[in-house]
């Protein structure tokens, strides 16, 4: 319990401990970047939503690397190069990673257009009836309910 | 002892579910009702059997009985009484129990309530039900016996996943089992028609209402996860598109697509072939979910041990589906009906497509969800699919639902008319048009947000339109307020439960928008004394770091901080998150505090502290909009109700 403490109050001490900043961070930038990495302990959380000491230290990393001049682009890269894909919370749109962005849209257009084929085969069928057939039963019910008494 | 009794009590339980699946098939095959009986009585001595294991699991926990492995590794001295209940389901095995146990309730109810008034498909039902009891029963038997020994006993158990100690863990996973267990009975009753060939109307109606049920419970558990997920996590969010809460997500999409599409059928005799694939799908996604849950494939924050389970949830899985759709397939012929439309615009064309595009977010669910598995296959790369993925390609899809849910139920069926169509829909969509413009005004810049509540106002207004012309009626024909209003409600069940429902389905709607388009998060250290402000919607918010204190729980050690929440109306209170030290975590569990409102929660999670308490790191969130998540699953509720009550309109 204590040793938990301890290191709760030594990772504490590291945030304290500002880099020197030589660029401004905007923190606007440093979520929309944490929401695309995947934290490391968590799962499926990503680095933004994560309440994990992980997620806080590499929210961090990226608040030092942005103050340090480096592009956005460039702060994902070292997550990926260290990380692996992995870290990505969507994959990357290139190579077989093209396939899950675009297999759901294909999976969508086939189903339309199998929908326009039911619509086109069941059209050619115009219903023989013009309207729905109403039985005497409830045309009587209709007229029950509609005259006012009609509680069953 | 206690584990040799309840070991027995499953492997009986096995093999009585088994002989009672194959008596009731005799019962109908030879035509003795003998063996119908027997199977029964079967159904009867399953459940009486799996309800003894429970008690006997229940005993163990409570008396601390460490020579069964579950109890040894779900609970210690310190858990409270009332979690050494949960954790019953708390863990992968007992989570089986009580799958199986709704399973043998729900088969009881099919007994009590089919076996005069559907004699026909009723011993097919009970086959089947049976038939999935046992493999419930041969899982608790071989890959994940609760009542495992343990042996030397230890002194003293692991505990509890602290996670898990909340008052959720009572209602979430129940509802959300009695969802998935409820689906069981539909796909009974479609094997059953399709045993028998009878796919006529009245599996249709029974199966309609049983799904109703399934759906319900579903959508409940499904929300109460969302609340556990809110207030118990610490993350400030209710869904982060996790594999297991996409398990059950799915077969909620399958299931919504069934009940519209469902009919279809009672009305126009079509789409049969098409429910039926529907309920097996739904009752395959059940089992693909615990499939993919308990077998440990994918990392999950819901993550269940592993072991050989996979196995047999894949084989069984295997062999329903292939059985089913072979049923199917033998049926086809039967089943064939010719389609007939008069016009591409008419209801029957909205229900394809919301058909299509329930299905379609089916299918991105699940690609999402088993991509990093084919990655893996494929290049040896793991890939991450998480909420930037789903969200980016299932909104368009949610959006198209929404619209559609407007259409639907005021087109007309068959032909919808230029003077139909202006009719129900011009007003609705003018709402919706002047609801954007107002929203822009006010400064809601991001265009899903504004579709989103556009779309919203649209279905509300047809729904408002619909009921106010119904109520005007009833008037003309000289009803009271009261009759025209509730009477209505009740007369009319099916449409204005159906109606309910969406108008709840429109609530949680906003409730995401809302959530998603604004939240304000600040993580600040604080010294004592020391405040820091946010600015919400109408007010800011500032709060004060008043100190720390430390307290020992039964079962783990405790720092909660003190914090003063100030709103610009001077209204002050008090909020403790705290983080909660459990000796078998290695880190520590965050105990969130939050003041809930109608329109913004603000939402407080205590990071790192100093150890003299001078000293305190906190995430501090204002998130807008989520308590309309809660409140749209209570407006669900009572449509839900009004949808199952016995329909009205039968000629009597």
């Amino acid at each position: 319990m204590i040793r938990l403490v301890l290191t709760v109050l030594a990772a504490s001490a590291l945030l304290s401990a500002e880099a020197p900043a030589a660029v401004p961070v905007d923190e606007r930038v440093v979520h929309e970047l944490a929401a695309q990495l995947r934290c490391v302990v968590c799962q499926t959380l990503s680095v933004a939503d994560s309440p994990s000491e992980t997620a806080n230290q590499m929210r961090q990393i990226i608040r030092e690397r942005l103050a340090a001049g480096e592009t956005p682009e460039q702060v994902r890269q070292y997550f990926v190069q260290r990380y692996g894909e992995w870290i990505l919370l969507a994959p990357p749109k290139e190579g077989f990673n093209l396939l899950v962005w675009v297999v759901p849209f294909v999976g969508l257009g086939a189903g339309l257009v199998l929908v326009v084929i039911v619509l086109r085969r069941w059209s050619r069928n115009p219903a023989t009836v013009s309207s729905t057939p109403v039985d005497p039963a409830m045309r009587e019910r209709i007229r029950r309910e509609m005259s006012g008494g009609g509680h069953p | 002892m206690i584990p040799e009794l309840g070991y027995a009590a499953t492997v009986v339980g096995f093999v009585l579910a088994l002989y009672g699946a194959i008596a009731a098939v005799i019962g109908v095959r030879t035509g003795q009702a003998n063996w119908l009986r027997t199977g029964e009585r079967a159904a009867i001595g399953v459940w009486l059997l799996i309800t003894a294991c429970i008690a006997l699991m229940l005993y163990a926990f409570l008396t601390f009985d460490f020579s069964v492995r579950y109890v040894a590794v779900n609970t210690n001295r310190g858990t409270p009484f009332y979690y050494r209940i949960t954790a019953l389901w708390g863990a992968l095995e007992g989570s089986i129990v009580l799958w199986a146990w709704m399973l043998s309730v729900y088969t009881l109810i099919v007994v009590v309530r089919y076996r005069r008034r559907q004699p026909e498909l009723y011993p097919w039902v009970l086959s089947v039900m049976l038939g999935i009891l046992a493999f419930f029963l041969l899982v608790m038997s071989i890959p994940a016996p609760p009542f495992e020994r343990l042996s030397p006993i230890p002194p003293d158990g692991r505990g509890l996943n602290p996670l898990l100690e909340d008052s959720g863990m009572i209602t979430h996973p129940v509802a959300l089992y009695l969802g998935f267990t409820g689906f069981s009975v539909p796909f009974a009753f479609a094997m059953a028609a399709l045993l028998v060939g009878r796919t006529g109307d009245e599996w249709i109606t029974i199966t309609r209402r049983w799904t109703i049920v399934a759906w319900y419970f579903l959508s409940l558990g499904l929300l109460i996860g969302g609340w556990w997920s809110y207030h118990v996590l610490g993350w400030g969010g209710y869904w982060a598109w996790d594999p297991v809460e996409n398990a059950a997500f799915m077969p909620w999409l399958t299931g919504t697509a069934f009940l519209h599409s469902v009919m279809i059928q009672e009305r126009r005799r079509m789409l049969k072939l098409w429910n039926l694939t529907l309920i097996i799908l739904t009752f395959g996604l059940t089992l693909f979910g615990t499939f993919l849950t308990r077998s440990g494939i994918i990392g999950s924050v819901h993550s269940f041990t592993q072991g050989s389970i996979g196995v047999f949830f894949l084989a069984f899985l295997a062999l329903a589906l292939l059985g089913a759709f072979s049923l199917l397939a033998w049926r086809t012929d039967g089943l064939r009906a010719q389609g007939e439309l008069d016009s591409a615009v008419s209801r029957e064309s909205v229900f394809l497509l919301n058909n299509l595009f329930l299905i379609a977010a089916t299918f991105t669910v699940f690609f999402g969800t088993v991509f990093p598995l084919l990655s893996e296959a494929v290049r040896g790369v793991k890939v991450s699919v998480g909420a930037p993925f789903f969200n980016l390609v299932n909104i368009p899809i949610f959006l198209a639902l929404l619209f559609l849910m407007g259409v639907g139920p005021l087109i007309a069926w068959r032909r919808a008319s230029a003077e139909n169509l202006k009719r129900n829909f011009l007003k609705p969509v003018l709402a919706g048009i002047v609801a954007a413009a107002v929203l822009r005004l006010f400064g809601v810049g991001n265009v899903l947000v504004l579709t989103a509540m556009a779309l919203v106002v649209f279905v509300a207004g047809t729904i408002a339109l619909d009921y106010g012309r119904a109520v005007r009626a009833r008037r003309r024909s000289g009803d009271g307020w009261g009759a025209a209003t509730w009477g209505l409600l009740l007369r009319q069940n099916r449409r204005y439960g159906g109606f309910i429902v969406h108008l709840g389905i429109l609530v949680v709607a906003l409730g995401v928008a809302g959530s998603q388009a604004w939240q304000i998060q600040t993580e600040v250290t604080l010294d004592k004394g020391q405040s820091v402000e946010v600015d919400g919607y109408r007010t800011r918010y500032r709060v004060r770091f008043d100190g720390l204190s430390a307290s020992e729980e039964s079962n783990h050690g405790k720092v909660t901080g003190t914090f003063t929440l100030t709103d610009g109306r001077g209204k002050e209170e008090v909020l403790s998150p705290g983080r909660k030290f459990y000796p078998q975590e290695q880190t520590p569990i965050a105990a969130v505090d939050y003041r809930l409102g109608i329109f913004e929660d603000v939402y407080l999670v205590l990071g790192d502290f100093a150890r003299d308490g001078s000293q305190a790191t906190i995430k501090l969130q204002v998130n807008r909009m989520v308590s309309w998540l809660w409140i749209g699953g209570l407006v669900l509720t009572l449509g839900a109700a009004l949808a199952i009550l016995p329909d009205h309109r039968k000629p009597a």
